[in-house]
């Protein structure tokens, strides 16, 4: 009686257990490990296949042998007591066999695979550096000259050899659906390399630090853009040169989720030129990929300001902003401590996947960056805002910008195509 | 259980010698070997719930995606505090517990071989444990993870005192486990019982013994690894500095050089209370006795040469990922034979249901689970889909939560009538176990999931539409589950110390030598020191045994009357303890604290070696 109580209780929490696991199944996974999209990831995955299957079956005899000895010699009424064995010499070298011999079938691939993942790079192959800097990713792509930040491009069907280094403390270069990850050490140089599956659709995907490293290491992410061949070449070719200052109208964009609804900024629109190819603007954007963090309670900006990105210019050369970023084709803006910015207006997020890159969430990055993303070396620029760093208000004394400046550097930032 | 119809009733006056010795004083002085332990029993059990509530805040705020239950600096705090809390002052010292109660009262000894040097071993985890806990409460707690890695750690990236707190803390600390495990060795080594070989010791002891070899290999290295910190930290030295060329890899390798070996130092002294749990309710001895304890040996030994396989992600080059992927997958055939061997000891036997039976048998089945996810990562580059992700938070919590908890609830549902004389509440107890068991897998099976979704480990929150929202929901009404049962056993504990029913020397019919006396032990443990004739004394024993055995577990006199002389009660050994954290504390707060710390400590120790340990033998 008691002992079929006991049953239907377990089989109760294991079926509660099921059907948890069950819903949740019913999400998509867009960082899964399970469907690589490279040479790389499908090595590991065939790896995995071979581990989860033997894995299964030693999971299922021994949980099993488990279960028949616990139900089957449980004490029963007028039990003698039970033979005092004290072992058995040969059952003992059967099973430490047994073990040994599973064991082979892992060891063996294990080792083909670690050499044939990590042999050098086919020549060719395209290379780019990747600087980890506390909480960003540094891109540059030594061969066409360009330098960006949290997002990659790369061409489908190319071996892409990764240069990882880091400029502060240690980080990791993750891209699930892509591969295994690797560390970026400060004072060595890592390398990685993958193709991307020459038949796949153009895609976006996640791709995280994995190593802890300070207060927003959780909002260090980036993106990986796999491109045709020609939207790559198109790619390159507009990032090579500096901005096209100013050629294309922003939207008026929707009112940002969450606490704060800061106005529309609309840049002036002026001249024309053939941008390039920028996955965001010409492809439908992976709703995975897009931020969804709502903005840090108490962040407001006035409404109905219009930005100008002549005045913008003019205002973010002469402010703080220079002293860490570079843009191509402004000679105020050369220093290198901050991400780059020449074409931060085809840029999808901003903070390192923290936010849609929109003039809207912009705008406050830029007036208190420090409350937007824990721990930011970006300092809090707008005036009035309180520096949760320096626990001060910031003046007019110290640079602090007001709304109008702000619009007009957003402008300014935006037209950056 | 016929236990239970026994009537409650105050232990007699001869088997409580606690009762005494009572009040605050004769606990700060005490250097009884089972006041100690039952020292560190408490002690741990307080850090276990710091540890545990830790925990919880983790999973309140990763309950869904976005949520700021709290910042993402405290966040980081609690997380690091969690591992360094449960691994150094929760697990480790529950198992000191048993080391200290249990480790004479096997080998028949009347205490360890330095009584004095045990209780220092306590006061300065104490002081310490405080010392790494207290910033907690003014949010200014270590936050550079319970691994540290360099650079983030070094002062040009964490210039606070946050890491300050952890580096002194678990210094200090380190003294705490080598003194302990130095005192263990001896104990083992010189004060076993006449006849009792160390192929008859328990199996306890015997996983024991390796884990002392264990401590002092592996606690120098990480001692180093800290030496250096603390030395950049504080007096500007280059051993980690990065402008000055530093590679931040030696402390990767000085610390995984401890940190493998550790983990293997959490887990063996819980291997050995279920070698002892499932005998005793299986009515049979432990099958394959000599291989057990040389897979034991076996594994304490190839314990220190894996420590790579935590750094398959740095880039050590193919053939040293290639080795320490096989010596690694090697560690899995001494650890299969241990699951093996435990269940031919149940089978044939006949098994009895009690809680600390269930807690041994669930040991066995979660451990399988962290076993095999373990031989998943062993191979480098499926590691490398896994390695810092939430499958990696599943695998070692199957290992240390699944094996070493529930291995340290054996004992505790085991041992408790023998540490205070009174059973534990049964019914109570399997409450305590389903809802733990529950609880631990809803909370941790989810986890393999979301980490080979692509959920990194350490992220303070995470964005909608990752595809992991459900797992994390799961996990933290796993953990909600987990904070039941663990009141439920918090209260059972205090319940049953109070009211439970009286054990009696043997009350689960078991067959070592703890079980020959009375519950609780006199302070002389054996009134006559047994002779050993087997490894189960009381189970198969000869004449020689059994004469002992009755002797012992009918002594009601004092020492004093035996004539059994005991070592004095000193506050020393504390004073010493408060000294060296004084000492290290002044490096914080004012140089002036060193020199009055070092004189506390030097003064004191002076005395204590100078004053006898017991009166003169007549």
């Amino acid at each position: 009686m008691k002992g079929n109580f006991r049953l239907r209780r377990i089989a109760s929490f294991g079926m509660l257990a099921v059907l948890a696991l069950a819903l949740a199944a019913c999400e998509q996974h867009p960082n899964t490990t399970f469907s690589p999209h490279s040479d790389y990831g499908l090595a590991i995955d065939f790896l995995w296949d071979r581990l989860l299957l033997l894995a299964t079956i030693v999971f299922v005899l021994v949980e099993s042998a488990l279960i028949y000895i616990v139900f089957r010699y449980r004490k029963r009424e007028g039990d003698q007591r039970p033979p005092q064995t004290h072992g058995n010499v040969v059952i003992e070298i059967f099973w430490t066999l047994i073990p040994a011999f599973i064991l082979l079938f892992i060891a063996v691939p294990t080792v083909r695979t670690i050499f044939k993942t990590q042999a050098k790079a086919v020549a060719g192959a395209l290379q780019i550096e990747v600087i980890g800097h506390q909480w960003w990713w540094e891109f540059r792509y030594p061969e066409y000259g360009i330098i960006t930040a949290n997002e990659i491009y790369i061409p489908t069907g190319r071996t892409v050899n990764f240069k990882l280094t880091s400029n502060d403390v240690i980080h990791s270069f993750w891209a699930p659906q892509l591969g295994g990850k690797r560390d970026l050490i400060t004072n060595r140089t890592n390398y990685i390399w993958l193709t991307p599956d020459s038949t796949m659709q153009p895609a976006e995907w996640n791709g995280f630090c994995t190593e802890y490293c300070g207060t927003s290491h959780g909002k260090m992410r980036f993106r990986v853009f796999t491109v045709k061949p020609d939207q790559f070449a198109s790619w390159v070719a507009k990032e090579r040169g500096p901005a096209v200052f100013g050629a294309t109208a922003i939207p008026t964009p929707a009112p940002a989720a969450g606490a704060a609804t800061p106005a529309m900024i609309v840049p002036v629109s002026e001249g024309s030129a053939e941008p390039g190819y920028t996955f965001p603007a010409n492809q439908p954007e992976f709703d995975y990929a897009k931020p969804h963090t709502p903005v840090p309670a108490g962040m407001t900006f006035t409404r109905g300001l219009t930005g100008n990105a002549h005045r913008g210019q003019q205002v973010y050369s002469s402010a703080a902003c220079i002293g860490c970023h570079a843009i191509a084709g402004n000679p105020a803006s050369m220093a290198n401590i901050g991400p780059n910015l020449t074409h931060f207006g085809s840029r999808a997020t901003i903070g390192a996947g923290s936010f849609p890159n929109t003039p809207a969430y912009l705008a406050l990055w830029i007036k208190n960056a420090r409350v937007m993303k824990p721990g930011v070396i970006m300092p809090t620029l707008g005036m009035n805002e309180f520096d949760p760093v320096l626990k001060t208000q910031v003046t007019k004394a110290q640079g602090g910008l007001d709304d109008q400046q702000i619009a007009d550097i957003v402008a300014y930032l935006s037209a950056l195509k | 259980m016929a236990s239970t119809a026994i009537p409650t009733q105050a232990a007699p006056h001869a088997t409580a010698p606690y009762a005494e010795k009572s009040g605050v004083w004769s606990w700060l002085t005490t250097v009884d070997h089972k006041r100690i332990g039952l020292l560190y029993l408490y002690t741990a059990l307080v850090f276990f719930i710091i540890g545990g509530l830790e925990a919880e805040l983790l999973r309140i705020q990763l309950q869904g995606p976005n949520r700021h239950f709290v910042s993402a600096e405290l966040y980081n705090q609690l997380f690091t505090m969690h591992g360094t809390t449960m691994i150094f002052l929760a697990v480790m010292p529950l198992s000191a517990a048993f080391f200290n109660f249990l480790i004479p009262l096997q080998i028949g000894a009347r205490d360890v071989a330095f009584p004095r040097l045990n209780a220092f071993s306590y006061w300065v985890y104490l002081f310490g444990g405080i010392f790494i806990t207290l910033p907690i409460l003014f949010q200014v707690a270590p936050n550079g993870g319970w691994f540290g890695y360099v650079p983030l750690t070094t002062k040009a990236y964490s210039p606070g005192v946050n890491i300050d707190f952890w580096v002194i803390g678990l210094l200090v600390l380190g003294v705490s486990s080598l003194a302990a495990a130095f005192n263990f060795i001896t104990t083992i080594i010189n004060l076993r019982t006449p006849g009792m070989t160390l192929m008859r010791m328990p199996m306890f002891t015997w996983m024991s013994f390796v884990v002392m070899f264990m401590l002092i290999l592996a606690f120098p290295v990480i001692t180093i690894a800290l030496v250096f910190l603390l030395f950049d930290r504080f007096f500007g030295t280059n051993f980690y500095t990065i402008t000055a060329g530093a590679d931040p890899l030696l402390w990767q390798h000085l610390f995984w050089i401890f940190g493998h070996p550790e983990v293997y130092i959490l887990i063996l002294p819980a291997f050995g209370l279920v070698s002892e749990v499932l005998p005793t309710y299986s009515g049979k001895p432990l099958f394959g006795y000599p291989v057990m304890v040389y897979s034991g040996i076996l594994i304490g030994v190839l314990g220190f040469g894996v420590w790579a396989h935590h750094m398959f992600a740095v880039g050590l080059g193919p053939i040293a990922d290639s080795v320490f992927a096989l010596s690694t997958l090697l560690i899995g055939i001494p650890t299969g034979v241990k699951i093996f061997n435990w269940l031919a000891t149940m089978a044939q036997g006949s098994i009895r249901y009690t809680t600390s039976m269930m807690f041994g048998i669930g040991l066995v089945a979660l451990f399988i689970i962290g076993g095999i996810s373990g031989i998943m990562h062993a191979s480098p580059p499926a590691d490398l889909q896994q390695t810092d992700t939430y499958f990696i938070v599943a695998h070692f919590h199957y290992v240390l939560f699944g094996g070493s908890i529930m291995g340290i609830f054996a004992g505790i549902y085991n041992y408790f009538p023998k540490i205070t004389g009174r059973l534990m509440n049964e019914p109570l107890g399997r409450w305590h176990f389903w809802t733990n068991f529950v609880g631990m897998n809803l909370t941790f099976f989810p986890m393999h999931f979301s980490g080979m979704l692509g959920m990194p480990r350490r992220i303070y929150t995470y964005d909608a539409g990752q595809g992991w929202d459900s797992y994390n929901l799961i996990s933290s009404i796993g953990a909600y589950i987990l904070v039941v049962a663990t009141l439920i056993f918090v209260y059972n504990f205090f319940m049953s110390r109070k009211r439970g029913a009286i054990a009696g020397p043997n009350p689960w019919n078991a067959g070592t030598l703890e079980w020959s006396i009375p519950s609780p032990p006199p302070e002389y443990n054996f009134a006559v020191l047994p002779y050993v004739t087997s490894r189960y004394p009381l189970w198969e024993g000869g004449e020689a045994d059994a004469e002992s055995a009755r002797i012992n577990s009918q002594e009601g006199r004092s020492a004093e009357e035996l004539g059994i002389v005991l070592p004095y009660s000193t506050i020393k050994p504390l004073l010493v303890a408060l000294g060296l954290i004084v000492m290290f504390s002044g490096l914080m707060i004012t140089h002036a604290l060193i020199f009055i710390g070092a004189a506390i400590l030097v003064g004191s120790l002076y005395s204590w070696l100078l004053s006898p340990l017991e009166p003169e033998h007549h």
